[in-house]
């Protein structure tokens, strides 16, 4: 019986060897790859399962929350009830797809600090607030939502921003999609859908894409043949039908290939209300292209935007590179050729002009607060660069307000407020133009009386195609958003 | 070993639990509190009460049994208690109750002997009868069973003029019942069934009467995993059985007819019961079963995976995501608190137990004792290793207690009265 006992023993003895080999497998050989794995909660709680602040509108509407899971109630479950409509500027923190917009760069205040890390403890122990903090955004949801309907489902962006302050009072990107569906541990397929779509719904064309400026770059070159001396409001220029370009077989014609006024001369002024390219191709030759470009990057081409989130650096061709080359300056002081621009640039330099001159750091997040809802840290307003004098701002304000009053920009016109705008229609190789229009009011504002300052892009003509123009889709869009502000205000 | 270190390890043990109650609660950020005493005192309560009665009515027994018995329960105690702190204070009084109750069982032993057992052997399977049927009494008698996650192993006695009732497992105890039984029957029927002059094939067969309790092994095991739906009991009852006839006869065909019965009985499992067959597939492959039948084997896996070699630390893991973390997965939640370093020292108590078990049954007196502690032996680690080859994905899951560990005073009394009589045992083959 001792035999029997003996061998039996031994095979409970062999089952717990299988035992250790199994457990060493899954701990120590398997496990790095469990431990790190998607569906493991413990990865979702230390990436995303933490609780995070809440992220608000300047008027209190609720962009992101965080709600403990049903599932767990010591997880929380990120929320984006607004869906898409802030998906860009707020973005979304995923297991699967990492974290974007304000959620990763303002992280740092997002999540909470009560932690395991010796810091955490510490913190906690000493009684210290270790809830996130949430943060109030400077966009108004008002203006948020306008904004969006106005562009509709045309691909393009919609960037309004406070021109004294630099503040962003709506920031629209169309294509969007909806934060809700990267969340979870089961958004793979979402994910990828997105990040595979050719519409490209994940980039925020407000700051993440640049077009030709086409016909609004006119704002700058007239800034720099002001500011340089080369002309004033009634200077003359020729008239012709198509503007001979010097070194080259190429010609320069206006938008309908007629002439811009009579044919024999007509002003800076007219040329700037009709958006002549003939005028503004020979003013920029006349300017030179070295000096046009160091008025491009005053206004901030060729610079980066300090801004909350990353944004493309707009494009002049730098010093030197087309001084020597006129026909090459005449296409670019029209916003062609090689001149690419974000929206958030436009609508800063828009700002610039009616903030007399001086463009400011744009920001999105105005007040950093925590749990108990006391601020901690508020964003002062602060000048980035001087765009231009204050006279050839002003000079620039008047010519930009006949625009809407009588030119190309009537469509942006509200009734009972002054507003000055400029459109453009930028021509691109194998597509429809790309419409835009920028402007900024109240003209001649008071001290205390809010403004605002906007760009709006509508890519490939939007739902006009070929024969949009600036005037006819951008300027409309403009317009609802800037009613809708002096409605308020 | 003497009994002053086993007296020495009992006391380590329970510093173990108080210990690892204080660290619960500090990674939880409360302030340290009455619980850590209790802790120390029930621990020493409970395991020092059982040594005590030892060294008055069992002097000459092993000292291997208890402390690590005490060591496994401290462990299992620190999990439960940072899982659910209220299940924890259950625990403590079962511990305190059990050891009580095993002391009790203790002395009436040592009265006249382990071998009286065997008088009582028809009482003993009768009651292990009446054990194993009690949760299938209908739910309106006083005394009747209930269904608990789909398997009806729970029974629960409503205590008369009041609401409350008392719920037990009746089954762990009727496995000890039952070891007891086939003890005194194998003891004087064991020559017969050894007694092989047919041959089938390669296998040698005995007379065809004595396959009756081989017979009776499957058919009980069938009742409960019909009536019961518990896999991992039936499967614990049929080793039972197959064990001590090997013990009881060295006749390696007991086994193979065993082991073959058990595969054919598990495809019929497989085919006729939904449960079974998607256990098999969430066995097979978890990750792609991973929302339903998958999601507590992949829950283990993820939990012991991230405790990695050293563990997260107690109390600093998420062992609470764990579906039955506290009693069938208990396991899966050291491993991940206490890393590899504690999976090992787990499954090196429960080797040290068993194989204490068995080093009894080798050294015991007659046959009787030898059956006894040897069924005993394999009633310890059959109930380790089916819990714990399913948590590892050796087996599929069958949902049984892991003996000390897992919260349950069932459970607990039943492996309590196991080291109380392989304490008697041993005592006796000095004596």
């Amino acid at each position: 019986m001792n035999v029997s006992l003996r061998r039996m023993a031994y095979a409970m003895f062999l089952a717990f060897v299988v035992l250790i080999g199994a457990v060493t497998y899954i701990q120590v050989i398997r496990g790095p790859e469990y431990k790190n794995d998607a569906r493991n909660a413990r990865v979702i709680a230390t990436r995303t399962g933490r609780e995070r602040g809440p992220i608000l509108t300047a008027d209190e509407v609720v962009l992101a929350t965080s709600t403990p899971s049903s599932v767990d109630p010591k997880l929380y479950v990120r929320a984006y009830p607004e869906s898409d409509l802030y998906a860009h500027t707020v973005g979304y923190t995923s297991v699967l797809f990492g974290s974007t917009g304000l959620e990763s760069a303002w992280s740092r205040e997002l999540v909470s600090n009560r932690d395991a890390t010796i810091s955490g403890v510490l913190n906690g122990l000493l009684g210290g607030d270790t809830r996130p903090r949430g943060l109030r955004l400077t966009i108004e949801h008002d203006l948020q939502e306008i904004a969006a309907e106005a562009l509709g489902d045309q691909k393009g962006s919609v960037v309004a921003l406070d021109p004294r302050t630099g503040a962003v009072l709506a920031m629209v990107s169309y294509p969007s999609f909806d934060p809700n569906t990267l969340t979870g541990s089961g958004s793979g397929n979402a994910g990828v859908a997105l990040e595979d779509d050719a519409d490209e719904p994940l980039r925020n064309r407000a700051i993440d894409e640049t077009y030709a400026p086409g016909s609004v770059f006119k704002v700058i070159t007239t800034a720099s043949g002001l500011d340089f001396g080369v002309v004033s409001p009634s200077s003359e220029f020729p008239d012709p039908v198509e503007l001979e370009l010097p070194d080259s077989d190429g010609t320069i014609s206006n938008f309908n290939g007629e002439v811009c006024d009579d044919g024999k001369s007509v002003t800076l002024e007219t040329g700037f209300i009709r958006s002549c390219n003939t005028v503004f191709a020979q003013l920029g030759m006349d300017i030179g292209g070295d000096d046009l470009g160091s008025t491009a990057e005053s206004f901030g081409f060729n610079r980066t935007i300090p801004f909350d989130l990353s944004v493309l650096v707009s494009f002049f061709p730098g010093e030197g590179s087309i001084e020597e080359n006129p026909s090459a300056t005449a296409q670019s002081a029209i916003g062609q050729r090689d001149v690419q621009t974000t929206p958030l640039l436009m609508a800063m330099s828009a700002a610039a002009v009616a903030n007399g001159g001086n463009a400011m750091v744009p920001y999105l997040v105005q007040d950093v607060f925590t749990s108990d809802g006391t601020i901690e840290l508020s964003t002062e307003p602060s000048v980035w660069r001087r765009a231009m004098s204050p006279a050839t701002a002003s000079v620039l304000t008047e010519m930009m307000e006949q625009v809407v009053i009588s030119g190309t920009g009537k469509k942006a016109a509200v009734p009972g407020v002054r507003i000055a705008g400029k459109t453009g229609t930028a021509e691109v190789t194998g597509h429809p133009p790309h419409a835009w229009f920028v402007g900024f009011g109240p003209v001649g504002a008071s001290e205390d009386e809010p403004g605002i300052a906007i760009a709006v892009v509508v890519e490939s003509g939007g739902n006009f195609g070929e024969t949009a123009t600036g005037g006819s889709v951008a300027a409309p869009i403009a317009q609802q958003v800037l009613a809708e502000f002096f409605e308020k205000n | 070993m003497t009994r002053r270190a086993e007296a020495g390890l009992l006391i380590a043990a329970s510093l173990l639990a108080a210990i690892g109650v204080a660290m619960v609660e500090f990674t939880q950020g409360s302030w340290l509190d009455a619980q850590v005493a209790i802790t120390l005192l029930a621990f020493l309560g409970s395991f020092g009460g059982l040594q005590i009665a030892v060294r008055r009515w069992a002097p000459g027994a092993s000292s291997l049994l208890l402390p690590t018995a005490a060591f496994l329960s401290a462990i299992g105690f620190i999990e439960i208690y940072r899982l659910d702190p209220e299940l924890a204070a259950v625990q403590r009084w079962s511990l305190l109750v059990t050891a009580a109750i095993g002391a009790a069982f203790l002395w009436a032993l040592s009265r006249r002997g382990v071998t009286v057992l065997r008088q009582y052997r028809y009482v003993i399977l009768a009651l292990a009868v009446v054990l194993l049927l009690l949760p299938l009494f209908p739910d309106s008698w006083p005394i009747h069973g209930a269904t608990v996650n789909g398997s009806r192993l729970w029974v629960r006695i409503d205590i008369p003029g009041t609401l409350r009732t008392l719920s037990f497992q009746p089954g762990e105890l009727a496995r000890v019942l039952i070891v007891m039984f086939l003890a005194s029957y194998l003891a004087e029927n064991a020559e017969a069934m050894s007694v092989v002059d047919r041959k089938i094939g390669p296998f040698k067969i005995p007379e065809p009467r004595h396959l009756g309790p081989v017979m009776i092994a499957a058919a009980s095991a069938f009742v409960v995993l019909i009536y019961q739906k518990d896999l991992g009991a039936s499967l614990l009852l049929f080793g039972i059985f197959i064990g001590m006839l090997y013990i009881a006869t060295g006749r390696s065909f007991y086994v193979v007819a065993g082991g073959a019965t058990v595969i054919a009985a598990g495809f019929v499992a497989f085919r006729a019961f939904g449960h079974v067959q998607r256990r098999i597939d969430a066995w097979l492959d978890p990750f792609s079963n991973f929302q339903d039948a998958g999601y507590q084997t992949v829950q283990g896996l993820f939990a012991i995976g991230s405790g990695s070699l050293t563990g997260s630390g107690i109390g600093l893991g998420r062992p609470d995501l764990i579906p039955a973390a506290a009693t069938d997965f208990i396991f899966a939640a050291i491993a991940e608190e206490m890393g590899f370093a504690g999976s090992i020292a787990v499954l090196a108590g429960f080797a040290l137990l068993v194989g204490a078990a068995f080093g009894i049954a080798i050294r015991a007196r007659d046959r009787f004792r030898k059956l006894l502690a040897g069924g005993l032996a394999i009633v310890l680690a059959l109930q380790a290793f089916i819990i714990l080859a399913g948590v590892l994905r050796v087996l599929p899951i069958t949902g049984i207690a892991l003996p000390f560990m897992s919260y349950g005073g069932s459970s607990l009394l039943a492996n309590m009265l196991i080291i109380v009589l392989l304490l008697q045992i041993s005592h006796e083959e000095r004596v």
